[in-house]
């Protein structure tokens, strides 16, 4: 029986081998594949000359030196080691994780308590989301901007009036280092917050209704159905919104280019605001080389944690 | 049906009416709700407020109201004086441009790749998918070099509203969510309309467009915002002071301009996310919403 | 411009909106994307001549039959280490003190007596501070190179270098005993009299911009700040002052002067380039040597409200700059008497060129020292000078 099974098989096989064989250019495009690509094109050209190509060159670029005029020289992994040997690395590390960790404080539970309560509003809750979304809509560069002139360290600053009302203050805000750090982290949080609580707000109400009947029926009270349903229910959402925070909070640019340059006294110097500096900092031309090295030195760190988190997190997440 | 006519499941209507529920849970609700009027709007209104107000007052009394009367000039010199109209005229054609890239990448791409399905379908999928994980700065400076010494044209783009224009189309968020939402059309139209004949490109354009309005909004909402909000990479390539948006230009003008003047050229700055945002909330919110739901 | 088309038909000038900043400068020098005649600081001149990166103008700049008038200190400022001339002076400033005579006065100080020492800035400072409320002296402390810019300008009045030698081969000198002293002058002000405000973050359109306000009793930046002042910040006049440096007594001691010059893309052909040089003769050279396009320089400005007769810094020698204000006194709009402080004492300084080498690292390096002292009471001086010492040197030796 076998034998005549595989017999048959190969017979289709073979059968299906000259079919595809016969195929010519011309079945390709009466069969609709010239139209096909004509409408890939676009897509194909922008990934490939805006993204794919970029990704090569920058692995590429951190392993030459360029200075745009002549053509690049490949120098190994000096670039590399010009990175790591630079004073400023460290100091910009500390800094970025430093800033991750403020937000996470400042920015994970807040609006997850804020869209509980949110989402058990009887009446008005798009009010709610819009007043909580409003932040978020406003450009970045006019929201550091604005906020730049509510931290005046002066005693007529915004801020500092505020807190005079209550005989605090005034205080330096963004003109010590132990202050500003923690300044930006909190401008970072307004202007971001609100779209967290949105997609918080999504997932909460999309919780089937039933398991909260069910733990009801338990005899649960709203802490514990809280605690035993809500949560559980929001893991997913809970964890990729973490892992999705540290990411973007790891390549926070616009906050300390705006606020502060890096300063006072290089406390806000991020690894962006470095690579920039690699970059972008010097009139006479910048070091493309060490900028992309580091580049690729935070892309693969982001890669690399991102997998350990999701490891460590997958038993948690199932169930 | 949609986050806000959903009916709040946690806190049944037996709970509300215990006491302590009503006291506790709606006192933090009010609460809330105060502290959002507060810190999301606030800030918002002392802009508005400040934007008219003259400088003077805003600096030495920054939280009174109009203490020497208000100052509606300061809007019109932003306007006139400072330039913001040019300025927010370039933002204007930044974002269309940007959006009608996006737009023509967007719905060709997931048309060919979900309806259509050639058999490479697969590997273009994967690659857009993977860029997903590389994170922007990645680019940044490869694209910077690649706009200063393009390779076809051999013409350096800087200055030129095509290197904001382009690179724009390379959004993996927009490859996912139209692909989405082209899968979950029914195919059945598709061929029903191919026994009647049609053609690839009358499907595009008589079906499936059509079809598309939903998620044509969802990209189109984002990805005006996008370019409104962008900074970095217009500062990168935009130079010529009298071609960058307003996100580049205004903190190019803060130390020349005063501040009653400049605040109001950040207000009018706002206007326009602000007014689409109140409009179109309900795409707003669904988009970021459905953002999530594809996170989790 | 219209007046030069019609004196030379066969060259047409078209100008180009044009703002420099450190990346879009370096990007359009790369793609080659720069004006024909552009125009560069002091500091930058001379290392891209070196790199090829500017025209040869030798030949043509020794062909102008003023040539010869030219002060030596400032054409060096644009002749490469091989002795090509690849950019021509259009404006010199040296670093002068600003300071707010209706401050001075509210304080009970004498605007027409400003300080001749730094024990005395000090001192006017904190009486500026107690008696109005507004910061004594400000110093510019942003990061990017203002702030080691300025703290650079203080140790020459005191005698110091920031660097000995030159080329690849210098010697970074950035911790030696006068920045050391300059920064703790930065440290009483700062701490101790509490005179120097509430902002320690201000670059050099900020601290115009400050002043202007009437928020700031003195500060030190060049000598032609005062058209800033009025373009940007539409300053009143009356309050302005200018003084100069108080210059320590030590043979060494001086003030830092700098400036702009133009110059000429590197890859234009013969043709281009004196046409080039034409114009920057007709409209840059020019007015400073003869008198009819002095005159009507100095009237089209003063018709459009612009300053005329801010002090500058003599390109030629002293004899040929008080000659060219006498030609265009009638339409000085600026204070002279305001800054007769400085007008008085300037010639008498010894002018001093920046740090030649790697100039913009030496001065980055100096930034966060100076934020360091201006936010944190307790920071160590001396560790923090050996840290940029060992940052500029590095810089130095790979030629940035």
């Amino acid at each position: 029986m076998d034998a005549i099974a595989e017999i048959e098989v190969e017979g289709a096989a073979l059968a299906r081998r000259q079919y595809r064989v016969r195929r010519s250019p011309l079945t390709w495009v009466r069969g609709g594949g010239l139209s096909t690509l004509l409408f890939v094109l676009p897509r194909l050209l922008a990934f490939g000359a805006f993204s794919w190509y970029p990704i090569v060159r920058t692995v590429v670029m951190s392993l030459q030196h360029t200075n745009l005029v002549e053509s690049p020289t490949w120098v190994g992994f000096d670039n590399f080691r010009a990175v790591l040997n630079d004073p400023l690395l460290p100091i910009a590390v500390k800094n970025t994780a430093y800033f991750a960790f403020l937000a996470l404080i400042f920015g994970y539970p807040v609006p997850l308590a804020a869209a509980v309560l949110m989402s058990e509003a009887r009446r008005g809750r798009s009010l709610y989301s819009v007043l909580a979304y409003l932040p978020v809509v406003i450009p970045p560069v006019v929201a550091v901007l604005l906020w730049k002139t509510f931290y005046d360290a002066g005693s007529v600053g915004v801020f500092n009036t505020v807190l005079g009302w209550g005989h605090l203050g005034p205080y330096p805000w963004l003109q010590s280092q132990s202050w500003a750090m923690p300044s930006l982290v909190l401008e970072s949080t307004w202007a971001n917050a609100g779209a967290t609580v949105i997609i918080y707000l999504a997932a909460l109400t999309a919780v089937n209704p039933e398991l909260y009947e069910a733990a009801a029926v338990d005899g649960a009270t709203l802490w514990q159905k809280v605690w035993h349903v809500t949560l559980p229910q929001l893991r997913g959402v809970l964890l990729v919104t973490m892992i999705l925070q540290i990411i973007g909070t790891a390549q926070v640019f616009l906050e300390p280019f705006l606020f502060t340059s890096g300063g006072p006294a290089n406390a806000t110097l991020t690894v962006l605001l470095l690579i920039y500096d690699y970059a972008f900092g010097n009139s006479l031309g910048g070091d493309y080389g060490m900028a992309t090295a580091l580049s690729l030195m935070l892309a693969v760190f982001l890669a690399l944690f991102s997998l350990a988190y999701l490891r460590a997190t997958r038993s948690w997440s199932t169930e | 049906m949609s986050a806000e006519e959903r009916p709040a499941a946690l806190v049944t209507p037996t709970d509300w009416r215990r006491p302590g529920v009503r006291l506790g849970l709606g006192g933090a609700q009010v609460l809330l709700l105060a502290a959002l009027v507060v810190v999301g709007l606030g800030p918002i209104l002392w802009l508005a407020k400040s934007a008219i107000t003259p400088t003077a007052d805003t600096i030495g009394h920054p939280m009174a109201l109009f203490p020497h009367g208000s100052a509606w000039s300061n809007l019109r010199e932003a306007w006139v004086e400072v330039d913001v109209g040019r300025y927010f005229w370039n933002t204007v054609v930044l974002a269309v441009g940007s959006w009608l890239v996006q737009i023509v990448v967007a719905t060709t791409g997931g048309y060919a790749l979900s309806v259509l399905r050639p058999s490479y379908a697969k590997v273009i999928n994967a690659l857009l998918l993977m860029t997903l994980f590389v994170p922007a700065v990645v680019l940044l400076v490869p694209l910077y070099i690649e706009i200063v010494h393009p390779p076809i044209v051999h013409h350096s783009l800087i200055d030129s509203y095509w290197a904001v224009w382009l690179p724009a189309g390379a959004s993996a968020f927009n490859v996912i969510i139209v692909k989405r939402f082209f899968d979950n059309l029914p195919r059945e139209i598709f061929e029903a309309a191919r026994i009647d004949g049609a053609g690839p490109f009358t499907l595009f354009t008589k079906i499936v467009l059509p079809m598309s309005k939903p998620i044509l909004g969802v990209v189109s909402v984002f990805a005006l915002l996008a370019s409104w909000k962008d900074f970095l990479w217009p500062l990168l390539v935009l130079t010529d002071p009298n071609k960058q948006p307003l996100s580049v230009r205004l903190p190019t003008i803060q130390s020349q301009t005063e501040l009653g003047v400049f605040l109001a050229a950040m207000f009018i700055a706002c206007l326009v996310p602000i007014a689409g945002f109140l409009i179109f909330q309900r795409s707003f919110l669904r988009g970021s919403g459905m953002g999530g739901a594809i996170k989790g | 411009m219209a007046q030069f088309e019609k004196a030379n038909p066969s060259i047409k000038v078209k100008p180009v909106e044009y703002q420099w900043t450190a990346p879009s400068f370096a990007a359009k020098l790369a793609a080659g994307t720069l004006p024909t005649v552009f125009e560069v600081p002091f500091t930058d001149a001379r290392t891209l001549g070196d790199n090829g990166q500017l025209a040869d103008l030798t030949g043509g700049a020794r062909a102008l039959p003023y040539f010869s008038k030219y002060n030596k200190a400032v054409l060096a400022e644009g002749t490469d280490s091989k002795g090509r001339i690849i950019a021509l002076p259009k404006g010199a400033y040296a670093q002068a003190l600003h300071y707010n005579r209706k401050l001075f006065a509210e304080a009970g100080l004498d605007p027409n007596k400003p300080p001749k020492t730094w024990a005395q800035v000090i001192r006017d400072a904190l009486q500026i501070s107690q008696k109005t409320g507004k910061a004594g002296y400000v110093q510019m402390a942003k990061d990017d190179n203002t702030a080691g810019w300025i703290l650079t300008t203080l140790v020459y009045t005191l005698g110091g270098r920031m660097e000995k030698g030159s080329g690849k081969d210098a010697v970074a000198t950035l911790n030696n005993a006068q920045t050391v002293t300059a920064l703790n002058m930065l440290k009483r002000m700062r701490w101790t009299d509490n005179s120097m405000g509430s902002n320690f973050d201000y670059g050099w359109s900020d601290i115009n911009q400050a002043f202007a306000a009437g928020n700031v009793g003195m500060y030190v930046s060049g000598s032609d700040v005062y058209t800033n002042l009025v373009q940007a910040s539409k300053v009143d006049p009356s309050i302005y002052g200018l003084a100069a440096l108080p210059i320590a007594k030590s043979k060494n001691a001086g003030v830092l002067g700098g400036g702009t010059e133009v110059a000429v893309k590197p890859t234009v052909g013969d043709a281009e380039k004196s046409a080039a040089l034409k114009w920057i003769d007709f409209f840059y050279e020019r007015p400073l040597v003869t008198k009819a396009r002095a005159r009507q320089n100095a009237s089209t400005l003063a018709a459009n409200k612009q300053p005329v007769g801010v002090p500058a810094l003599p390109l030629f020698n002293k004899k040929q700059y008080d000659l060219a204000n006498t030609w265009i006194k009638p339409f000085i709009n600026v204070p002279l008497g305001q800054m007769k402080p400085f007008l008085t004492d300037i010639f008498g300084q010894t002018l001093i060129p920046e740090p030649a080498a790697s100039t913009q690292s030496v001065y980055h390096a100096l930034d966060p020292v100076v934020e360091a002292v201006l936010t944190d009471r307790n920071a160590n001086i001396q560790s923090l000078l050996d840290q940029a010492n060992k940052t500029a040197q590095a810089a130095i030796s790979s030629g940035k």
